[in-house]
């Protein structure tokens, strides 16, 4: 008995479940687009205000529509399967609304604010009705760099070190320590301000500085980079490093020759995360470093100005210009966490891209 | 022919131990580093309260958390954070019941709804509104947003002003707790959605076949199903979102009326309210020393607060996951 | 074949997961009241077919299928049919035990009533015929109201059993009931397998040969040789399939030259 064993080719037809009747295609499309064209229609016609009316016209009208498709379509059982489709899109598409909302606003405030002058000048001849052709973030820009700059320079080593110990070694404190490392990343951000404002230029040991600024903003750092790096050791599978331990290498040798490479993009991952989570601070900065015009590059002496801090610092003018250089600030801080955004995306992507080799 | 004893041997102790020096300065380092997060909190504790102490010392405990009033003359000066305190969590609170619907829809959207590259993209758009910076939600809020919710507001007192809630005789609907705790909402949605992603996706899919194969269509397995089975770790979650929320600072700041001698309890289209840590940004620039330490004090206060917070949420996203192996 | 009318019976199922294609024109049929087995190899297919036979296979991305699924007659795979609605005749157990870990005993065991809407059936008798016929009243009776996964892996696996049983389907199927189990929780099954049967037809997928010839009336014996789709070597009665099976294969199977 010859029996035909090869395989054969999917024919196109082979999803018999999607194959929905035109009618219930018709309905399915009709309830998406019948009660929106109508409540446009309505609201144009009549001028209605359009967050009630979209709740009082439209949100009645489109379950409705949705409930009777549903019904006709899966019986008594599809009316709440319906509801749950509008209530899902519709909820979920606020949150969509506010996100545009936000960018978009950002984008076009900001824009007309921007230019080549606006990003390296600094503020020193801008009184609050000077125009925007004078004055711009420069100073600001560079004081983000630097104060941000040197929180990393301290955090960095401190949390990678945190994350060795918790991955690496058998101490005993380990659990203790990630209770800590949890209770600090929900210390308010004004807290950790207050913090160093009282140990350091309370007591007088210096007065507003740039560094106190980057030592405020560590707490805040240190457990976003430590928990993000403890998870890319883990990750490291236990047989590469038990393979360097079964051939003799020491911890360390294991831990710089197998680890730490095999972790390397999410470990990078780690820092820029880190980086993106206090870029954006304003309240311990107000609290330790003041606001300064001029371009100071010092961190240890004088006043300097960073972006949340400008940003701040001009919507408490209240001018309508001032407002103009804080949509300015906006944009250039949102073009900086942009950066570290796609940066991140990178790294873990590379990450995932080595372990498909 | 040797007897086999019954006698089992001492245990051994363990223990990992540095076989070299470079081992040795390794673990050493590690150590260290770890050692100073303990510092770390502790110094940051103890010089809070230090500076603190003189204020709780003056005017007690419960007078200053829970009484109203800031006054900071020389002579007589009175502080309490009662109206700040419970402005904090009103705030908060509001910001939750706005978000947590959005946040819940849009991650029930994404893992279980929209066809994967749908569900991609939506989740790098939740990411990214919360990469954005709070300083510049909070110049959104002020510029963009306040016409808006202060026009919602005014509708909400228009229809239902009969309620106390919505009571307004201001006759002005900006700088309310109601467009505060919208612009908190908008910070907290990605943080719930986040974490109820996370959760929805760890549900063990066998539960989920079982469902569908007795019979459960999308919603009843959602309701049935999903939800409770979640429904631990989105409540760890929304009290995370809680502490952020009660911590925010500068955008609230931008946005509210704050108002020291009474309390607003309820009339949230009402320009009145407080928050804690918007009272620390706004006196601090000219706090006499007295005053310093007061605000020194609230700190302490929200803190206290928000440890409290976010031990609970770690402790019920634990305990309402039991199967959890 | 006989011409006795099948009240489930599938007719030239073929199989793809994307662009590969898994089972070829499996042609089954399952008679009432009777228990079949299916064996064969891991990896052949035997528990994507079954997944065929009450619209489960289509959850999984990428699948395809073509060919006819009759229940009573009807292709369930017609246009316009609710799979939600085949489910209901046709219930499922799964390999690894997989009560509901938010309810208790009792609430696992209408947890199916709840889901598929059909609340007015719900009484404690029904709960307590259930888990009779999944062979644990007597164990459970007094423990109703505990958390489901107090019990232990066999009785976890007759919970699920009692859960299906309470939707009173017409056909049940079983994929490996048992592998996740231990000899006596097996045993048990296999005796209220033996019950069940008197109610309505059970299609089993076992990996153990003893298993389907303790339990089973037919047996399947599918296939995937190299490299091609999956296919029903052989089909009949259990003694004959083990005992005097007409395709070498099946023979070499049966007496363990490959596993």
């Amino acid at each position: 008995m010859a029996v035909d064993l090869t395989p054969v080719e999917r024919p196109k037809s082979a999803a018999p479940w999607t194959k929905i009747s035109a009618q219930s295609k018709t309905l399915m499309f009709l309830a998406s687009t019948v009660p929106a064209v109508i409540y446009l229609a309505l609201l144009v016609v009549n001028n209605f205000d359009f967050m009630s009316s979209l709740l009082v016209v439209f949100l009645p009208m489109q379950t409705v529509a949705s409930a009777l498709v549903g019904l006709k379509i899966y019986g008594r059982r599809g009316i709440l399967d319906g509801l749950l489709v509008v209530a899902t899109l519709f909820l979920g598409s606020f949150v969509f609304v506010l996100l545009v909302s936000v960018l978009w606003s950002v984008v076009q405030a900001g824009f007309a604010t921007l230019s080549p002058q606006f990003i390296y000048q600094n503020d020193v001849y801008v009184t609050p009705t000077t125009g925007l052709e004078i004055g711009g973030v420069g100073h600001a820009i560079l004081g983000t760099l630097l104060v941000v700059g040197l929180s990393t320079i301290i955090t960095v080593p401190l949390a990678l070190a945190t994350a060795v110990y918790l991955t690496e070694t058998r101490g005993k404190s380990r659990g203790l320590i990630r209770t800590l490392l949890q209770a600090m990343s929900g210390l308010p951000s004004v807290v950790t301000g207050l913090f160093i404002y009282s140990m350091l230029i309370l007591s007088g040991f210096t007065s507003y500085a740039g560094w106190t600024g980057s030592l405020a903003l560590i707490p805040l750092m240190l457990p976003t980079v430590s928990r993000v790096a403890e998870e890319a050791l883990r990750l490291v599978p236990a047989e590469l490093r038990n393979g360097a331990l079964g051939l003799g290498a020491s911890a360390w040798s294991a831990f710089s020759m197998v680890t730490l490479p095999a972790a390397k993009s999410g470990l990078v991952t780690a820092v820029l995360l880190g980086v993106a989570r206090i870029i954006g601070e304003t309240a311990p900065l107000l609290l330790t470093t003041s606001l300064a015009n001029k371009t100071n590059l010092n961190l240890v002496e004088g006043g300097i100005s960073t972006l949340p801090t400008y940003l701040y610092g001009y919507v408490s003018l209240g001018y309508d210009t001032s407002i103009q250089r804080a949509w300015g600030a906006a944009l250039v801080l949102l073009m900086l966490v942009g950066i570290l955004f796609v940066a991140a995306r990178v790294a873990s992507s590379t990450k995932s891209a080595k372990k498909r080799k | 022919m040797s007897e086999l004893t019954e006698v089992v041997p001492p245990k051994r102790k363990l223990k990992v131990k540095a076989s070299s020096t470079p081992d040795r300065i390794f673990y050493g380092i590690a150590t260290a580093a770890a050692y100073s997060t303990i510092i770390l909190v502790i110094a940051i504790m103890f010089f809070l309260s230090l500076r603190a102490w003189p204020t709780f010392e003056k005017f007690g405990f419960v007078n200053f958390i829970f009484g109203s009033g800031w006054d900071n003359t020389l002579e007589s000066p009175s502080f309490a954070i009662g109206p700040m305190l419970y402005g904090s969590f009103l705030i908060a609170a509001l910001g939750v019941i706005l978000a947590v619907p959005m946040a819940i829809s849009i991650a029930y959207f994404i893992e279980f709804m929209a066809p994967k590259p749908l569900a991609k993209t939506t989740a790098l758009l939740v990411d990214l509104l919360a990469a954005i910076p709070s300083v510049v939600i909070g110049l959104w809020g002020l510029s963009i947003f306040s016409p808006v919710g202060a026009h919602w507001g005014e509708m909400l007192h228009d229809a239902f002003g009969f309620l106390p809630m919505f009571e307004n005789d201001a006759d002005n609907f900006l700088r309310t707790p109601f467009i505060a705790g919208f612009i908190v909402a908008v910070m907290i949605v990605p943080i719930i959605a986040s974490i109820t992603r996370e959760i929805f996706s760890q549900i063990d899919q066998d539960l989920i076949k079982a469902s569908l194969a007795l019979g459960g269509n999308r919603e009843s397995t959602f309701r049935k199903v999903i939800l409770p089975t979640a429904a631990g770790g989105i409540v760890g979650g929304v009290l995370l979102a809680l502490g952020r929320a009660l911590g925010e600072t500068v955008a609230i700041f931008f946005v509210l009326n704050l108002v020291f001698d009474e309390v607003n309890w309820f009339r949230i289209v009402l320009p009145e309210g407080g928050a804690i840590a918007s009272l620390i940004l706004s006196k601090f620039a000219e706090a006499t020393a007295d005053e310093v330490s007061a605000l020194l004090a609230a700190g302490v206060v929200l803190f206290a607060f928000t440890l409290l917070i976010n031990s609970i949420a770690s402790f019920i996203v634990v305990k309402a996951q039991p199967w959890r192996k | 074949m006989s011409t006795a009318k099948f009240y489930l019976e599938s007719k030239d199922i073929n199989v793809w997961f994307g662009e590969r294609h898994v089972l070829k024109n499996v042609s089954l049929q399952f008679p009432a009241n009777e228990v079949t087995a299916l064996i064969g190899p891991s990896g052949c297919g035997k528990s994507t077919f079954i997944r065929t036979l009450n619209r489960m296979h289509e959850l999984i991305p990428g699948a395809g299928l073509s060919g006819s699924v009759y229940l009573d007659g009807n292709d369930i795979y017609d246009q316009e049919v609710d799979p939600t609605t085949v489910r209901l005749r046709v219930g499922m157990v799964f390999q690894k035990p997989n009560p509901f870990p938010t309810m208790s005993i009792k609430e696992n065991v209408i947890s199916g009533l709840k889901l598929s809407g059909r609340k007015a059936e719900i009484s404690d008798d029904l709960v307590e015929s259930s888990l009779q016929r999944a062979s644990m009243w007597t164990e459970v009776k007094d423990r109703l109201g505990e958390p489901a996964l107090s019990l232990s892996g066999g009785q976890q696996q007759r919970l699920c059993i009692a859960r299906s049983l309470a939707m009173n389907p017409e056909v049940l199927l079983m994929d490996e009931p048992c592998s996740a189990l231990d000899p006596g929780s097996t045993r048990r099954i296999e005796e209220t397998i033996l019950e069940l049967k008197e109610s309505m037809s059970i299609v089993i997928v076992t990996h153990n040969m003893q298993q389907a010839q303790r339990v089973a009336d037919k047996t399947a014996f599918f296939l995937a040789e190299d490299g091609n789709p999956g296919r029903v070597v052989e089909f009949g009665d259990t003694e004959d399939v083990f005992n005097k099976p007409v395709d070498p294969r099946t023979n070499d199977y049966v007496n363990g030259h490959f596993g």
